[in-house]
């Protein structure tokens, strides 16, 4: 394999989580190219959630490095992780769902335009009393730009559990972005949605591809899969079997395994 | 000021409500990031003594040993708020509530305050009802200009889910502490009006059923917009009053067919019902609650009600 141009975005060394004698995910090797988009596929339970749960800090790992863009991360909150320019969508859309469309988005915002909570708390205590403060307006305007880039603009001051499946996960990738990741890790956006927004949605993939974000992706559609990623990974009960090319995974007979189960004919 | 325009009568009347109020606004803002106290009491006692011995004791004017006294509240309540960040749902109501029992037992054996006795013979402040209607000025202004504001809507967003809120970058932990311990700087401002307004605090004064009537200020009047902090605890302190013009009313009603059974015996609960001394008021709150719990879960404003009488909303901004 080629060196990829940019270097590598995350490296993962020796990842282990263990549940009692179950192990999730067992002492993973794994580096994301910059620039990829890399698929990480497997059977249900191959440990793929668990893998974007560690790497988003809502899990702790019980051994193994987490490095992104050089630095290690593994005592990082989550909160910290998403500051150094990771962000992720969930498999189980879990979206504010009391809040609109425009308001989601712009909690993804809120750690770019604060950096402080003093600056945030100072912004409500002593601005005049009426009238918008800069950092609401720049945010908006940012926001807008997002909602539009994903086609959910019309849809702005709909409460989120309003929209309809296929736009609810659109905007768990709007608000993700909101926080303006280099590594954004997607985890079955295409669940739920029809051929024709699988559709956009890989059009939409590579696109925040080519804005220089490195992109994950969970999926269980193969066509999308097999499509748009540069790099493939294959779990299974937590251990890698296969990595490469699309068209390498696509013959591999580890991975049909894996799929099939053993003494399958194709 | 202020006074001038009331009787006495009523100016008790609004000075209570309006501490009621300044109360539920520091039970509603821990609130906000889906924080539950029971401890609010506590707050309150740990504000009116602290205010009261920088009155009493050291001779501090009001205005500085009230801002004082919030200060003090609000340093305890970052003690309290950091173990409040780990738990949740009813253990955060069971930390709280001990925490406001420990706040009266050292409240209780403190002689330096009067111990068992009471804090007596705390300086006795004119002006109360201008400082309680100036503070929920400013906390309304406060509290409208942080529902339009990314603070408000990231406390909103760990309210709804608090992993999530994490992973899109709201710092939880620290919005968390502040909206708790700023809650208990608004109730340490409370505490300390209603101490130089009443001069005689003591441990019954700030007992659990406190805690419990600033939670259902929030939970009757509504807990999702600011405005309900205030109409909730508007409406249950003057329901009492209404309860009595009510019975003056009925006293003017012909008594005719009132006189026989069964209406004189409905008369005659109606008439006791409305007589309203401190105990039958708990009555009457617990049937409002369930009541409120059925009909109007959350509470009687809610923002999406709201937003509905905003005719014409502002087309578009962006």
């Amino acid at each position: 394999m080629p060196e990829p141009a940019g270097g590598v975005c995350l490296s993962v060394r020796g990842l282990t989580k263990r549940i009692g004698g179950f192990y999730p995910l067992r002492d993973l090797d794994m580096d994301i190219a910059c620039g990829h988009i890399h698929a990480v596929i497997g059977p249900n339970g191959a440990g793929k959630t668990t893998f974007f749960n560690l790497l988003s800090g809502v899990l702790a790992a019980d051994s193994g490095q987490i490095t992104f863009e050089g630095r290690a991360i593994d005592d990082l909150r989550p909160v910290k992780r998403t500051i150094r320019g990771i962000a992720r969508t969930f498999q189980n859309i879990r979206l504010f769902r009391h809040m609109t469309v425009l308001e989601n988005v712009m909690i993804g915002q809120h750690c770019r335009s604060y950096a402080s909570l003093w600056k945030a708390l100072r912004n409500v205590a002593f601005h005049r009393p009426f009238g918008e403060v800069r950092e609401e307006r720049e945010m908006r305007v940012h926001a807008m730009e997002l909602l539009e880039f994903l086609g959910l603009a019309d849809k702005r001051w709909a409460k989120a559990s309003d929209l309809p499946y296929g736009a609810q996960r659109k905007l768990e990738l709007a608000r993700a972005l909101a926080t303006q990741p280099r590594l954004l890790l997607l985890d079955e956006p295409a669940a739920g949605m029809n051929p024709h927004e699988t559709e956009e949605l890989d059009d939409v993939i590579t696109r925040i591809r080519d804005r220089g974000v490195t992109i994950v992706l969970v999926e269980h559609d193969m066509n999308l899969v097999m499509k748009i990623s540069d790099r493939v990974t294959v779990l299974n009960f937590g251990t890698k079997i296969a990595e490469g090319l699309p068209k390498q995974i696509q013959g591999d007979p580890a991975v049909i395994e894996a799929y099939l189960g053993q003494d399958a004919s194709l | 000021m202020l006074d001038q325009l009331f009787d006495g009568y009523t100016r008790s009347i609004l000075i209570f409500t309006g501490i009621h109020a300044v109360a539920a606004y520091s039970f509603f803002l821990p609130f906000k990031t889906g924080q539950v106290s029971l401890g609010q009491a506590g707050f309150l006692a740990v504000g009116a003594y602290a205010a009261g011995i920088m009155t009493q004791k050291f001779g501090l004017p009001f205005p500085v040993a009230m801002l004082i006294g919030g200060l003090i509240t609000g340093a305890i309540g970052v003690g309290v708020g950091f173990p409040a960040l780990r738990i949740k749902g009813i253990y955060l109501l069971l930390l709280t509530l001990a925490f406001a029992e420990i706040v009266q037992g050292v409240v209780m054996t403190w002689e330096y305050t009067g111990g068992a006795e009471g804090f007596q013979g705390i300086p006795y402040n004119a002006y109360t009802l201008d400082y309680v209607y100036g503070a929920l000025v400013v906390l309304i202004v406060f509290f409208a200009r942080l529902e339009r504001s990314s603070l408000g809507r990231a406390m909103d967003s760990i309210h709804e889910d608090e992993t999530a809120a994490e992973v899109m970058g709201v710092n939880v932990v620290g919005v968390k502490l502040l909206a708790f311990s700023l809650g208990a700087f608004i109730a340490g401002l409370a505490g300390a009006l209603f101490a130089h307004h009443v001069t005689y605090v003591d441990s019954i004064t700030f007992n659990i059923l406190v805690g419990v009537n600033i939670l259902m200020f929030v939970v009757v009047g509504g807990s999702s917009t600011y405005w309900g902090p205030l109409l909730g605890a508007a409406f249950l302190s003057l329901l009492p009053e209404f309860l009595r013009m009510l019975r003056e009313w009925l006293e003017l009603l012909p008594v005719l067919w009132w006189d026989s059974f069964p209406m004189n015996r409905v008369y005659g609960f109606v008439y006791e019902f409305l007589d309203f001394e401190n105990e039958k008021r708990l009555i009457a709150y617990g049937i409002i609650l369930i009541v409120m719990m059925i009909v109007r879960p959350d509470g009687i404003l809610t923002r999406d009600g709201l937003r509905r009488f905003r005719f014409g909303r502002k087309a578009d901004h962006a």
